[in-house]
Formats: C-alpha cells, structure tokens, sequence
C-alpha cells in the first residue's frame, strides 16, 4: 500500500472500524483506511453507498457510532469541524452566495484575525493562480458554474488543510467541461502535493483520478486499491461489474473438470479453457457452479487473437447488434440464448447475422463463487 | 311529445350555454367576479364615500350626509394642528416601534434556539403558538387582570420587593402603555417567531457546514452566513408586523379605553372616539384619508429595498 | 501558498464535558423560563375563571383556588344565579347565548364565503393572472389600512342600506374584509398544484369548470383547510368591526366581553368566564392548524 512511488510519505489519515448508523439504517460498515500524504484517494460508489457519509464524518460534520478517526497521528473523534483543519467542498459549493468571490476567498482568513495586507496577499495570490482575478468583485450567486467550482476550491485551500475532501462536485457540470475541470484538478493535486479525497458515483471519473480507489457498496468496502489493480483483478463481482463502460459480461455456468481442459457451460452454450491458462487452483473450485466474467475488450477475434499469440478454443457466435462509437464497436454476440458484449476496434466489417469466431482471452477471465461474488481468480 | 322537445331544447340551451361559460374569458370573470363584488362593495364604494366625507362637514346629528356643506381642506388644516390627533400618533408610533423591536429580538433568539432538536420541542411549540389564537379581547383583558392595581403583577413585585413596591399600572401614562406593550409583545412574538424559524429552517445547511470547515465560531456562522441570508425574511416580518401593530385597537380598548382621559389613545382609537362617540365624521374621514395615504408611502419605501434585492 | 504554521485555529481537544453540562442547563432554563412567560397569562385566566368572589383580589394570590365553583360559567348563562349572595348584588348585564349564537352563525359562514371567493380568485390570479401582477400586491394593501379607515364610510353606507346591527351586515364585512386573506394563502398553495396535471385534464376534454372544483379543489383542500381555519379565528376573534356595527341584535362574543369588562362593577370571574369560553374555538382551530402553520407561511409569504 502506499509508498509506489519510493518516496517516504507519512500516514496522514487513518479510519479505523469507521461505522454510522442511522436509526438502525447501516450507512458505514467497519471501515478501515490509511491514506498516506500527498494521495489522491477516490471513493467510489453507487448513490447511498455511504462515501458521501464517510467523507463528512471525516469532516467532522457527522458523528461515528463507532471507530475512530486519526489525523496525523492524533485521535480527531471528538473535534469539531473548525478544528480539524480538513478542507470540504460540496457538490453544490456552498458559496456565500450573499458575498463577492473575494469575500468568500477571505472568509478563512478573516475569522482568524489575519491582517488586511496578508489577507489581500494571498487571496490575491490564489484568485491568480484559479484565474478569478477579474472576478474578485462579482457577487458569487452570479458566476458560472465552472468559476463557482474554482472559488469553492480556492477558498478551502487558503485555510491551508492538512486534507482537502471533495463531494462530487463535477455533478452539475456538463459533460465537455467536466473532463476539462477534472484534467485540471488532478494536475492542482500533483502540483501542489495535497492528500485529497475525492468522492464520485462515476467510475470513470474515479479511474482517471485516482492514485487509489476505494470502492464502497452499501456501507461496506468491496475493494481498496490502484485503478489498474481494480480493472485487471475485481475482487468481488460489485466491483467487477461497477468498473469499465460497457460492464464486464458474465455468465453463470456450471462447470466440469475434463483432463487438461475445464468446460464450461452456459445455458446450451460451452466452451473449453485449457487448465494450465487459468493459473487456478483446484481446491478453491467448489461446488457445480461459477460465474465466469469477462470484459467486452477481452473478448477478442479469433483471427486477430492468433496474431497476437493468444491460442484458445474459439467459440462461434452470431453478431446480433453493432454499436459504432467512433474508432470502436460494441458488438453484442448472440449464442443460443444469450448475448455477450464485445468491444473491438478492428477494421472487420461484418454486419447483422454474420457468424464470427471469437475467443476469451484466458489471461483476462475472471471467475467468481456464486454465493458471495468474491473472486476465485 | 312537447315535454321531450322542451327538454330538448333546454338541453341544447344548457349546453350553449355551458359552453359560452366554459370560454376562457369569461371563466376568468366568473372567477374573480364575487371578489370583485365584495371588494367594490367594502372597499371602493367606501372609500369613495370617505374622501367626499373628508371633504365636507358633516356629522350624523345635521341630517343627511348627501346634503352637507362642501368646506374643501378644512378638515385637513384642522388635522394637522390638533394636539391630540399628533400626541396619538405619536403614542402609536413608540408602541409599534417599541413593541416590534422587542418581538423580534425575542422571536430571533426563540427561533435560533430552536434550530436544535431538544426533548418535548412539539409540546414547546404549541404552547408558544397559543397566544396568536386567542381573540385580542381576551388577551385585552387579561392583561388588564394582571396589572391591576392588586392585580397579579403587583402581587409579584411585594412579595419580591415589599409592600410599597406596587405601581398603578393602568392609572397612568406610561406604565400603562408599558402595560399594554408588554400585552402586545405577548401576543405577537408567536408570530415573528413562527415567521423567522420558517425562513431559518428553509436556509440550506451547506453553507453554514462550509463555514464550519473554514473554522468558523457559531457566533461568526449567524453572523456573516445565517443572518444576511436572513435579510429578506427579517424585513418581511419586520413590515407586516409594524403594519399591524400600527392599528392596534383592541388590546387597548379593552385595557384602558384610551385613558385615562387620552393618556394611552393610540391612532385607532383617537379616530374611533373622534367618529364614533363624537358623530365628527367627516373630520374622521379626513384623518383615516390622511393615515391611508402616510402608511401607504411608508410602506412602499420600506419594501422598496425588498424588490432591489431581488433584481 | 502560506506557511503551514500560521494562523491555524487552535487544535484543542473538544469542550470538556463540564461546559457541555452547562451549555445544556443554560438552554433547559431559557427554554422553561420562556415556557412560563407564555403559559403564565392563560393560566392565570383560567384560574380566576374558577374562583369565588372573595378570592379574586386575594393577597397573596394563588393559582388553584381555595375554593373552586362553576359559579363563574353558570352566572353567564344565568344571571340570576346564584341567589342570596352579597357580591352578586352588581350582576352581569346580559346572558352571554345571544352572543354566542349570533358569532357560531355569522363567523362560519363568512369564513365559508372567505375561503370560496378566495380560492375562485386565486385561481384566477394563479393560473390566469386575473389582475395581472397588480394583483397580490393591490390585496396586499387592503391589509395596510387601519380598519376604523373605513369603518367611517361603512357606517354611513351601512345606515343606507338598513344593514347596521344585522347578522347580514356582519357576515358581508367580516367576508370581505378577511377575502384578501385567503386569496394570498390560497395563490401560494394553488401555485404549488403543477399544471400539467390540469392541462392534462383539460386535452382530455374535461371542461374549465370541471377541472378546478374536482381536479384542483381535492389537491388543495389541506390549504383550503388552513386558510378556512386561519380566517375564522380572525373573524371569531375580530372586535372593532363589531364593536361598531352591532348592537343589540347581532352582538358577537367580543363585543359582549367588552360589555362586561366595561360595566359598572368588578366581577373578574364571570368576565374571566366568559373569556376562556370566548377562547376555546379559536384554541381548537389553532390546534388544527399547527401542522399547516409553518408550510402555510411559507407558501403565503416568501412566495412575495
């Protein structure tokens, strides 16, 4: 966990069996985290999964039933939000919509008691470096949405936090825009080297920020770890189907050990892995059945898969539907019953009814126990 | 036969009837139309009649108020120079601003305590609501108990202070129209209270959460986030408070009746005696046409900031 | 950016739990200091209303009574009662019933017209802007006005048409003057009715007439109901209007009180009496409102 980068990087915060109820509702389960300084932390999860909840209890603006919570090393459970020195930005910004930007921006400061000379200093210094200089004097319920966004984050960090926390506040954006400002985010954390957290429903959002992600699910952890971690190895089938855009494909299949070979079958559909491919062990197969994932862009044709050196049985099947998006399609294969989404990006043109030969790439498949969705591999 | 046409024909006459009545405008007049009945009837008619009265003399004992003499401003040149017209106005104005400025203090401190969740606060709130309902009457009356010169108040301050700690409340100017005050603060906190605590509780709670994470006091929070999203709300309640207690009529009557003599006459009063016991109503026309035009001015100037705010 | 030593806010441990205990007791104490100022008053009226005449200006005084009696109550009904007794000698001047069936007639049913008229304008306003944006402001100022403003011409008028001291009379200006009321509250609640459920109606074929009264009506009726109850405790309680226009016949429960408390002679406890009996509807009424109270006001007026 943590020191990827080689550089030595204290703990900045530690939740440790982080839990809130509400009135008997779970909205946090048993968290447990470590953020080191300078981390660019996602947490990421479906509406009322709880990170909303855990980043304001950080905040200090909800209240744990239980656990606890360090800050640098102390215990900050019993502090109110004003003395935590965590910086919170809210979806919707919460500006002092009353106030001009300079007003807002000289909020932090002006509470403390700094003098006007320092005050104006750094608000100006920071209105330069967001590019709101010009609009230092404009009431803030007037500003567009984008400017709205880089006051709120302006304004937190001149009360210089020791952690600033983000509560999607890309939401309202359009979409152009929203890659724009989330490019420029992330290039703020690195530059300036703040631990941040920021919270997003958006997976792709969360892939593209994050150092680490922290994926939640109805109060619970599913998964702490790398964005390329999260895509090649989904601990658990929440995750699985959570990450990557068109999800994953699974089948839940019943299998039977042949030899070399395991077959897998699938609702009047079956196909081979060698053994030696799958890297599994036997004794973590139990019972008749697994589900078997399998991202659309592993899904690869047969032709191109032998170029590439991948050798797997082929399995054929009919193209129901295409979806061009541009340099890729989005393919979804008929076999039987069932369909699967592939993704390809060839230059094959094949239309309607054609039947093709595909494989599934075995380094990529993922299998799943039925019972829990926890992975096997 | 003939009875089935008839009907027939009524129908049809029903029908095209029905459907003249469904057309937009005059569904639109047949909406308004019993307002506007009862609004020309008490309100423009008479207020007609008021200013032609303002412009005569005339009073009830001369005969007919059709046939009475024209005397143009006289009453308005009278008005203005009448002690006791300008002391009730003036008596009127101490009482509303007095008695507003108190209401609000109290009703701002009553809401903002209320912001918390605490233990029986339903129970709390209605009994806070209860003095609104009352008829003002009773309240009059009431009060008039309590300040008795062995009324219930006095008793308090003997038994506090010793025997010659009583006051006369109601024989006297001003502890009569503190008295009276106090009825009116009584009453009406209720309101300015149940007013605040609605706009408070409709200010969304994420800018005051920002404050908090900025490092900001409860005292910095109601100070620079909570109170100037306040403003509207404050004025609003402001105004429609000072507008009612300007016509307060009741609590004193029932209290005092103006006296003794006119130690505590507010406005309505003053014209209600000056019209009403005395007959002189052409000159109470006068004075209601002079108040009419003075709050309506004032009011359109305070609520002028209002309207700004929202442009 | 700024150094990461200056001007932080203290990072002291939270509020040690002794001034926790103090901050909750300060609060208990206002709250119930609060609670007495408010009950205090009613409290007192109740407790003189059950009092027998040696004990109205008894020192020192006490809230329960030494000897509590109905005395007070019967004596409004029945001036008579009760007999041989020497502070009875200055009676009341009249049994209260008049009053009080002349107010349960003329106050329902104004309130009834009130709220009709009121909710048909507001329509207009609201959907058609009847009035054009003249309109709520133009009712506003109905309410600016002094009511003796326009008691003067009334009377005059009122002398004309025969309609001083009649349940008639009262009924027309306790509607009207109340109708500017219930039009404001009215706009507010039929302004959160969305059209589209009407438009809805309308292109099934439903007529105008039709659309207000069973798709709009029903929608509404929990403001219907608030403003209903809103403007009979104005009406229920209102006092100058009556004081003037009625006399012998059409006397409302007010005005009869102010009788009694301006008569020759002290007898707090039928007057007392005879306020809290004057006070139970409007009590009952505030009860029912209390849940619309604060979505009423809301509505009503920072929809200005």
């Amino acid at each position: 966990m943590g020191n990827a980068e080689g550089k030595d990087r204290g703990i900045l915060l530690e939740l440790c069996g982080l839990q809130k109820e509400f009135d008997g509702f779970v909205a946090v389960e048993g968290l447990d985290l470590t953020i080191v300084e300078g981390e660019f932390i996602c947490f990421l999860g479906p509406s009322g999964c709880g990170k909303t909840t855990t980043l304001r209890m950080i905040a200090g603006l909800e209240t744990p039933t239980s656990g606890e919570i360090y800050l640098r090393g102390r215990k900050i459970n019993d502090l109110i939000p004003q003395q935590r020195g965590v910086g919170l930005v809210f979806q919707n910004y919460a500006l002092f919509w009353h106030m001009t930007v300079y007003d807002n921006l000289a909020f932090g400061l002006r509470i403390r008691g700094v003098s006007r000379e320092e005050m104006d200093k750094y608000v100006k210094d920071v209105a330069e470096r967001f590019e709101l200089e010009s609009l230092l004097n404009i009431k803030a319920r007037r500003l567009d949405l984008s400017a709205m966004q880089r006051v709120a984050v302006a304004r937190t960090l001149l009360t210089d936090p020791y952690l600033l926390l983000f509560d999607e506040p890309l939401n309202n954006i359009r979409p152009g825009l929203r890659e724009i400002l989330r490019a420029e985010l992330k290039r703020l954390q690195k530059e300036l080297n703040r631990t941040m957290i920021y919270v997003t429903h958006d997976q792709e959002e969360a892939m593209t920020l994050g150092d680490r992600i922290l994926v939640m699910n109805a109060g619970k952890v599913e998964q702490l770890d790398t964005p390329r971690q999260i895509y090649l190895h989904p601990r658990t089938l929440f995750v699985a189907d959570f990450i990557g855009r068109p999800s994953m494909n699974f089948m839940e299949t019943e299998y039977e050990m042949k030899g070399e070979k395991i077959s897998f079958k699938w609702n009047g559909f079956s196909f081979n892995i060698e053994k030696k491919d799958l890297d599994v062990e036997e004794k973590h197969l139990k019972g008749k059945k697994l589900i078997v994932g399998i991202r659309p862009e592993h899904i690869l044709l047969a032709d191109e898969a032998e170029k590439g050196g991948i050798s797997a049985e082929p399995l054929s099947a009919m193209v129901d539907l295409i979806q061009p998006l541009g340099a890729k399609k989005i393919i979804d294969l008929k076999s039987g019953d069932h369909m699967v989404k592939m993704v390809s990006s060839s230059e094959y043109s094949f239309k309607r009814g054609d039947r093709i030969s595909v494989i599934f790439d075995p380094r990529r498949i993922h299998l799943f126990d039925p019972k829990d969705g926890r992975v096997i591999l | 036969m003939e009875a089935i046409s008839e009907a027939k024909t009524k129908q049809g006459l029903l029908f095209t009837l029905g459907r003249h009545l469904n057309r937009e405008s005059v569904f639109k007049l047949s909406l308004v139309a019993p307002l506007q009945l009862l609004l020309w009837f008490l309100l423009i008619i008479p207020f007609i009649i008021v200013i032609y009265l303002s412009f005569v003399k005339w009073q009830p004992v001369f005969g007919s108020w059709t046939e009475a003499p024209w005397v143009w401003f006289e009453n308005f040149q009278k008005l203005f120079t009448e002690i006791r017209f300008l002391e009730a106005l003036g008596r009127t104005l101490a009482i509303v601003v007095i008695a507003v400025t108190l209401e609000f203090i109290f009703a701002l401190g009553l809401a903002l305590l209320f912001t918390r969740n605490f233990f029986g606060k339903r129970l709390f709130t209605s009994v806070i609501l209860y003095p609104m309902m009352l008829p003002w009457v009773v309240v009059g009356f009431i009060f008039y108990l309590l300040f008795l010169d062995h009324g219930l108040v006095n008793s308090i301050l003997t038994t506090i202070f010793g025997a010659t700690a009583t006051i006369s409340w109601l024989r006297h100017s001003v502890p009569a129209m503190s008295a009276i005050i106090l009825g009116d603060v009584w009453q009406w906190t209720p309101f300015m209270f149940l007013l605040l605590y609605s706009g408070l509780s409709a200010l969304p709670s994420e800018p005051k959460e920002a404050a908090m994470t900025l490092g900001a006091t409860p005292w910095q929070i109601f100070r620079y986030v909570t109170f100037p999203s306040l403003k509207p709300v404050i004025l609003i309640a402001i105004i429609i408070r000072a507008l009612e207690a300007f016509k307060i009529f009741d609590l004193v009557f029932i209290m005092t009746g103006g006296g003794p003599g006119t130690a505590t006459e507010t406005l309505s009063i003053y014209i209600y005696q000056i019209g009403f016991r005395f007959g002189q109503l052409s000159y109470a026309a006068a004075l209601a046409i002079v108040i009419l035009i003075t709050v309506s001015i004032v009011t359109r100037l305070a609520v002028r900031p209002l309207f700004e705010k929202e442009g | 950016m700024r150094e990461r030593s200056s001007g932080r806010v203290s990072a002291q441990v939270a509020l040690p739990k002794r001034r926790r205990w103090l901050r909750w007791g300060a609060h208990w104490l206002i709250v119930l200091v609060v609670l007495l100022f408010f009950a205090m008053p009613v409290v007192w009226l109740l407790s003189v209303s059950f009092k027998p005449p040696q004990e109205w200006q008894a020192f020192p005084p006490t809230v329960i009574p030494r000897g509590p009696t109905l005395n007070n109550y019967l004596l409004l009904v029945n001036p008579e009662l009760p007999k041989g007794s020497a502070s009875y000698m200055l009676r009341v001047t009249e049994p209260v019933t008049k009053s009080f069936i002349n107010s349960l007639i003329i106050v329902p049913i104004a309130t009834l017209i009130s709220a009709m008229v009121g909710f048909l304008a507001a329509y207009g306003v609201s959907r058609y802007r009847v009035g054009g944006d003249f309109m709520p402001f133009f009712v506003l100022t109905t309410r600016m006005f002094p009511p003796v403003a326009f008691a003067v011409p009334l009377l005059v008028y009122y002398q004309n048409l025969r309609l001083i001291d009649t349940r008639l009379g009262m009924i027309i200006i306790y509607a009207g003057f109340t109708v500017a009321f219930s039009l404001w509250m009215m706009k507010g609640f039929i302004d959160a009715v969305p059209r589209s459920v009407e438009e809805a109606a309308i292109l099934d074929g439903a007529s105008r007439w039709r659309v207000l009264f069973t798709i709009t009506l029903p929608l509404v009726k929990g403001g219907l109901a608030a403003t209903a109850l809103f403007v009979f405790i104005l009406n229920w309680t209102e006092f100058l209007y009556a004081l003037i226009f009625t006399s012998t016949r059409s006397i409302t429960v007010p005005v009869q009180l102010s009788h009694y408390v301006g008569a020759v002679g002290r007898f707090y406890g039928p007057q007392a009496a005879l306020g809290v009996i004057a006070s139970i509807p409007a009590v009952i009424f505030g009860y029912l409102i209390q849940r619309h109270l604060v979505t009423g006001f809301s509505f009503g007026l920072i929809r200005k």
